[in-house]
């Protein structure tokens, strides 16, 4: 159908829209005509998606003199291509109305991993690995060394679309990292290149999250981007963990032995390289004299992950004269991986601002903070200079020179915790350094800096004004829209006794006792019995729900289950934990019926859905709190305490509810689903603490979604 | 059916009751009558009956997951309720007894109803014959028209069954695809029984389970393979494994680890299942995307090692020597769905271990080969999920294709028109002026149409609520009906009549719709062989319908009328025929 809102012509591939999604429109419509940044709630189920954008490319058409591009991040691979489906679905309709007129490129941008299509590098386990793979056919050393000696191996679809230059251009369309592959094969183009190309010319780039937030990765792939874009951060909800993680470093017993062992191959090719071709080293300390740790413009391929600094806090200025000499940059190197593993060797757990840790660091090791400011960037150009490919084996050093790189930019929202051991498993010594950011506002400030509209919209942002306060940002409009449902297609409840008017809860005195678990176990049992399809269990932590598994197969709980229904379990392992939820679908689809045990705050929480008939009922068993003695969480309560006066327990209440409704939220996806919800923890209706609250406000939200 | 299957002579012990320790003897079967000579020919446990008194059989069946098979029993009870109970030495002697009781029982019970089922024109497999029966004496239904038609010679064997081969496909074909799938059960549920004063734990294996773990454990399967007999006996074997699954549930990794350094062999199954690995791996790349969590990890730059923060879970703290012997429930359980999910490829009706595991790879080596994933339906299952399906115009209305599978609901739903066309109407219809005179008729049409010259068409032509009004009146009876046989089927006027009177009269029902089905399925009358058939069926049906005017007769004065009601369409069908047919006739004749 085709519509107005105000002066724009609203073109939306359906016959027929929710009255939210037209009100989530004028809202959006609202942001982008202030040129604002918004936060909008709306439930899961009402077509958030297509209503954004819809209005984001109809109000683009609307102004062809200055077209806005539309930059949409999305938490998943998954979600990055149902977003492209619905993205298509829109073009298709809008070019049968427009013509030509209408035509816009697409692409999705994901890793090599994901967009490669020569079998011999996309064959490797990891993402790194695959990096790597790719870097050793298509260095610019390795490609020169091939022009003179043909058995050097190259990658043919890179050869290609070098060779097609400027020519390799995707037409206008709708790509979904599906079509990019297939395209690319098809061309005998590298797709992964043709799309990192291609990011000038789109319209719209689908992509997630970490491309813009975390610098590291939006230093080389978001650059360029142009002031007039719309960035819309889908499902955000979590928004504030991802930009605390994307600045956060943790240094182990295995990093610095690995970032030694890193060392000394370094060293080694220092050593070979002085021997044979000592110029190139002269010539690097002549570019570093000069100016910048980079050359200016480097061939894409040999790009590596950015600054882990944000790109308004890296000194455009000269590499100081104490690590110019490779030499000398590796003394550096190895002192610093000598006093980080004296500091591993605590007995305590030790708390400390970046401040301390500079001056401690600069009087046992001698290293100032702007030495430390530039390892990264002095790392990148070494390893640059000495032709390394297999950069997947130089994870470790890396690690410890982002850290190095972040301690020495960062003064405040940081602290540095060292733990000597796991607080549950004290008799494992397990000493981790972490250096955790606790100021989300950090690493999303450049984005509402540098684009003129940043959409954070989601099903539950309630309470709304909280992320005004944790992102340091100010909307223009902030909206919570209700879904209007014709029947009552969920029905929620609350349970808090078993099945002996025992109560249950996975509070921490409680939840190991036997009393509670068979409580859960029956309740599971009784459940699966009646229900059909699919039914999805959230437990609260991995631990609990691996004790709760084996308490229940040692009582014969879950051999009764099975009776029922086939058991899928989230593990830690993702190739273990697709293939389980791959066949739980299968299960569900033949109408064997299943029931899957996954983790609130884990993957499958996070992305999947399990609509329709994967998910009739979803049970939480307990309340998702955060573990509430990690030294992490207790930093950041105190500087959320101490910086934007949030009370610790209001942020816990938030996070718990914010993840409880994600998790039941997962069953509906739209307004034909309909399901069961049922929330087992005496927590959830006992006036007790801070529990009222939390009770009402799912309720609320479930009511609205 | 072939001498050989005529009679049958098995060892057996013939019990009085199932306490009964029985009397070792004989037991010998003819298609008439079966006997029991008990070995003491003093017994007084002899047993002659003739297998027409005999009204059904019972048999114990044999689990092969206990450790101690059951009793192999035959228990046949007569029509007097009494019982035969023989015991046999084993299932096999217990199965040919069966299948043979089983058959002679079901020829009895056509037999003595009927003399021939067979028809000379026709040659019939004794599967088919069996099948044929099989199907009568489920359905009384059907048996009851088989004797009306057939015996009583209006139809032909063929023609009779030619009409439902639908129904001997359907049976035939389940035959054949009817695979029993693995238990849904954990294999870890086999506990090995210890005596108690020793140290020694006894497992028990049977063919089905050796089969779920061969299927659940590939390295298991494949070690078999390779081990089995060359390195080691079977049994070596087994007990290695048990050692191995025992050290496990101990969830001791490092005393695993100590263990696996010392025995080669024994390492086999206590390390980590590389094949299984691989094959994850492989169908790794034929997940649903909608569910494709390891892209996401390949896009995700904050799992990068030691970045991000670490979360209580996503932390892994072993030595990598170590991880190869850890093994947790979760894997097991995920593993065991998996499997049980895939169905069974082979069927285990080997008792042999090697003869199992050589058929499990072959299946796989099959399902390798099948192995291609079309990237079309990937897409195709994105873009269905991605469709909000109620904002779009519904574009073809919900229809439900008309299947009359009971007639009684068809029987049913023609009550209420019947009421209607006789004149009885509902209250609700009686508003609607329905008569109105010639004059009156014309008047209202010059009336519209000078309107319409008047002031165009408008929109819409009709008012809603007229149009409502006349569909409403127009679909009444129908809603109504509905509304009478959904809510309460008790008040249907079939349920008010006598028992006898509304079996009578479903029987007739179902008994012309059979010889309609025959009579429409003869034309055109292109052959005598048709003309006679139809003529035969016309006889037939005309003599239904003497019965169902008889039955008017017969019933209460208070029901007469509604049974003339429910009468009144079979009779309707008739006249329609006749006339039909009459032409037909001369069509042809002509």
């Amino acid at each position: 159908m085709k519509f107005q809102i105000e002066d724009v012509t609203v073109y939306f591939p359906y016959d027929h829209i929710y009255p939210e999604q037209y009100s989530y429109m004028i809202e959006l419509k609202r942001a982008l005509d202030a040129k604002g940044h918004c936060l909008l709630e709306m439930p899961t189920g009402t077509g958030k998606t297509i209503a954004l954008l819809s209005l984001i490319t109809s109000y683009s058409l609307f102004k062809p003199e200055s077209p806005i591009k539309l930059i949409y991040c999305t938490r998943t691979v998954h979600e990055m291509e149902k977003t492209l489906a619905e993205l298509k679905l829109l073009h298709k309709y809008q070019k049968e109305h427009l013509g030509a007129q209408a035509r816009i490129l697409a692409i999705g941008l994901s890793s090599r991993k994901n967009l490669c299509v020569n079998p011999r590098v996309v064959a490797a386990e990891n993402r790194d690995s695959v990096d790597a793979a790719c870097r050793k056919l298509t260095a610019s050393w390795v490609r020169a060394m091939a022009a003179e000696n043909p058995n050097v191996p190259t990658c043919e679809y890179f050869e290609d679309y070098e060779r097609a230059g400027g020519e390799a251009l995707l037409p206008p369309g709708v790509y979904t990292l599906q079509d990019l592959r297939a395209f690319g094969r098809e061309k005998g183009w590298c797709p992964y290149f043709l799309a990192r190309r291609m990011v000038q010319f789109a319209n719209v780039i689908v992509y997630s999250y970490q491309y813009l937030l975390d610098p590291k990765v939006a230093g080389i792939i978001s650059k360029e981007l142009p002031k007039e874009s719309v960035v819309v951060f889908d499902e955000a909800h979590n928004i504030d963990n991802v930009c605390i993680e994307a600045l956060s470093v943790s240094v182990r017993r295995q990093t610095l032995e690995g970032a030694t062992r890193n060392l000394n191959r370094i060293s080694q090719e220092i050593d070979r390289f002085k021997a044979t071709d000592a110029g190139r080293l002269r010539a690097e300390y002549n570019r570093l004299i000069e100016g910048l740790a980079l050359r200016g413009n480097l061939p894409t391929t040999d790009i590596w992950l950015a600054n882990p600094a944000l790109p308004d806090d890296i000194l455009k200025e000269a590499v100081p004269g104490n690590i110019r000499r490779a030499e000398h940059f590796l003394h550096v190197l190895r002192r610093l991986v000598q006093y980080l593993r004296g500091r591993l060797e605590t007995e305590n757990v030790e708390k400390e601002s970046p401040v301390g840790f500079l001056v401690s660091i600069n009087n046992h090791a001698g290293i100032d903070q702007k030495t430390l400011k530039f390892c990264y960037d002095r790392l990148h150009s070494l390893m640059l200079t000495l032709e390394i490919t297999d950069t997947d084996e130089f994870l470790h050093i890396q690690t410890i020179c982002d850290f190095a790189t972040l301690i020495g930019t960062y003064a405040r929202g940081f602290s540095i915790i060292i733990e000597p051991f796991d607080e549950r498993m004290p008799h494992i010594p397990d000493p981790v350094l972490q250096l955790c950011c606790h100021d989300a506002s950090l690493a999303i400030k450049p984005v509402f800096d540098r684009f003129q509209s940043v959409v954070i919209t989601s099903g539950t942002l309630s309470p709304i004004d909280l992320y005004p306060r944790l992102l340091n940002f100010h909307p223009v409009v902030s909206r919570s829209f209700t879904m209007s449902l014709t029947r009552d297609c969920i029905c929620p409840m609350v349970l808090t006794r078993g099945s002996d008017q025992l109560p249950v809860s996975t509070k921490f005195d409680m939840r190991s006792d036997p009393g509670v678990v068979r409580n859960y176990g029956k309740l599971l049992l009784e459940l699966v019995s009646v229900v059909p399809d699919g039914i999805v269990c959230f437990f609260v932590s991995y631990s609990y729900m691996d004790g709760i598994i084996n308490a229940w197969n040692d009582h014969g709980i879950l051999k009764d289950i099975m009776q029922h229904k086939l058991v899928f379990i989230e593990t830690q392992d993702v190739v273990e934990t697709t293939l389980a939820l791959d066949n739980y679908r299968r299960a569900c689809d033949c109408g064997r019926g299943a029931v899957f045990f996954s983790v609130a705050r884990g993957k499958v929480a996070e992305g999947i859905d399990f609509d329709r008939h994967y998910g009739r009922l979803v049970i939480m068993f307990g309340v998702p709190f955060q573990y509430t003695l990690s030294k992490i969480l207790l930093a950041r309560l105190e500087y959320l305490r101490d910086n934007f006066q949030i009370k610790e327990g209001d942020f816990l209440t938030f996070d718990a509810l914010r993840q409880a409704a994600q998790c039941v939220g997962r069953v509906i996806r739209s307004k034909a689903d309909y399901g069961m919800m049922i929330f087992a923890d005496k927590r959830y209706i006992f006036p007790n603490s801070f529990s009222i609250t939390l009770t009402s406000k799912i309720l609320n939200s479930l009511i609205k979604g | 059916m072939s001498g050989s299957h005529s009679q049958l002579a098995k060892k057996a012990k013939y019990k009085t009751t199932i306490k009964d320790p029985g009397t070792p003897g004989m037991l010998r079967m003819t298609l008439e009558k079966f006997m029991f000579t008990p070995q003491n020919p003093k017994s007084a446990n002899k047993v002659d009956m003739e297998f027409r008194f005999i009204k059904g059989q019972k048999h114990t069946k044999e689990d092969p997951t206990k450790e101690k098979p059951p009793p192999a029993l035959l228990n046949l009870t007569d029509r007097q309720g009494g019982s035969y109970i023989f015991q046999f030495d084993n299932f096999s002697d217990l199965q040919h007894c069966r299948d043979f009781v089983g058959k002679v029982l079901s020829k009895s019970g056509e037999v003595s109803e009927r003399p021939t089922v067979t028809c000379a024109d026709e040659q019939l497999s004794t599967a088919e014959m069996e099948l044929r029966m099989k199907l009568l004496q489920e359905d009384s239904e059907l048996q009851k028209l088989h004797r009306q038609f057939v015996i009583g010679g209006i139809l032909t064997e063929a023609e009779f069954w030619a009409t439902r081969k639908k129904l001997l496909d359907r049976e035939a074909s389940k035959k054949a695809k009817q695979r029993v799938g693995f238990k849904s059960a954990m294999l870890s549920d086999i506990k090995g029984s210890s005596d108690g004063r020793t140290n020694k734990v006894t497992f028990s294996l049977t063919p089905e389970i050796i089969l779920q773990i061969f299927a659940e454990k590939p390295a298991v399967h494949r070690a078999f393979l390779s081990f089995v007999p060359n390195k080691m006996s079977e049994k070596d074997f087994w007990t290695k494994y048990f050692k191995a699954e025992v050290l496990h549930s101990t969830k001791n990794a490092v005393a695993v680890a100590a263990e696996a350094a010392e025995d080669e062999d024994l390492a086999v199954f206590l390390k980590r299942d590389v094949i299984l690995e691989n094959e994850a791996r492989r169908k790794i790349r034929r997940v649903d995307p909608t569910v494709d969590m390891e892209a996401d990890e390949g896009d995700d730059y904050t799992h990068l090692p030691d970045h991000g923060i670490v979360r209580e879970g996503s932390k892994e703290v072993t030595e990598s020597q170590q991880e190869l012997y850890r093994r947790n429930l979760s894997q097991d359980i995920n593993r065991h769905a998996a499997v049980v999910l895939e169905g069974r490829a082979v069927d285990v009706e080997l008792e042999d271990t090697r003869a199992i595991a050589e058929a499990l790879s072959r299946s796989k080596q099959v399902n390798g080969e099948s192995d291609k994933d079309s990237n079309q339906e990937k897409l195709d299952r994105i873009s269905r999920m991605t469709e909000i399906e109620d904002l779009h115009n519904s574009h073809d209305l919900p229809l439900a294709p008309l299947c009359i599978k009971d007639p009684r609901d068809y029987f049913d739903s023609q009550q209420a028109n019947a009421l209607r066309s006789s004149g009885d109407l509902l209250p609700g219809n009686e508003q609607i002026k329905c008569n109105l005179s010639t004059h009156e008729a014309y008047g209202s049409l010059r009336d519209s149409i000078s309107a319409i010259k008047r002031g165009g068409l408008k929109d819409p032509i009709v008012k809603p609520e007229i149009a409502f009004q006349v569909f409403d009146a127009l679909t009444h009876s129908i809603s109504t009906t509905k509304y009478n046989i959904g809510r309460n089927p008790q008040e249907s006027i079939l349920d008010t009549l006598p028992k006898k009177t509304k079996e009578e009269l479903l029987h007739h029902w179902t008994s012309i719709i059979e010889l309609l089905r025959h009579f429409w399925s003869s034309y055109p009358l292109t052959t005598t062989y048709l003309y006679n058939k139809v003529s035969k069926l016309k006889d037939a049906m005309s003599q239904i319908y003497r019965q169902l005017e008889d039955i008017k007769g017969t019933v209460q004065a208070d029901f007469r009328h509604q049974v003339s009601l429910l009468v009144r369409p079979m009779h309707q069908v008739r006249t329609f025929n006749s006339s039909l047919s009459k032409e037909k006739d001369a069509m042809v004749k002509g």
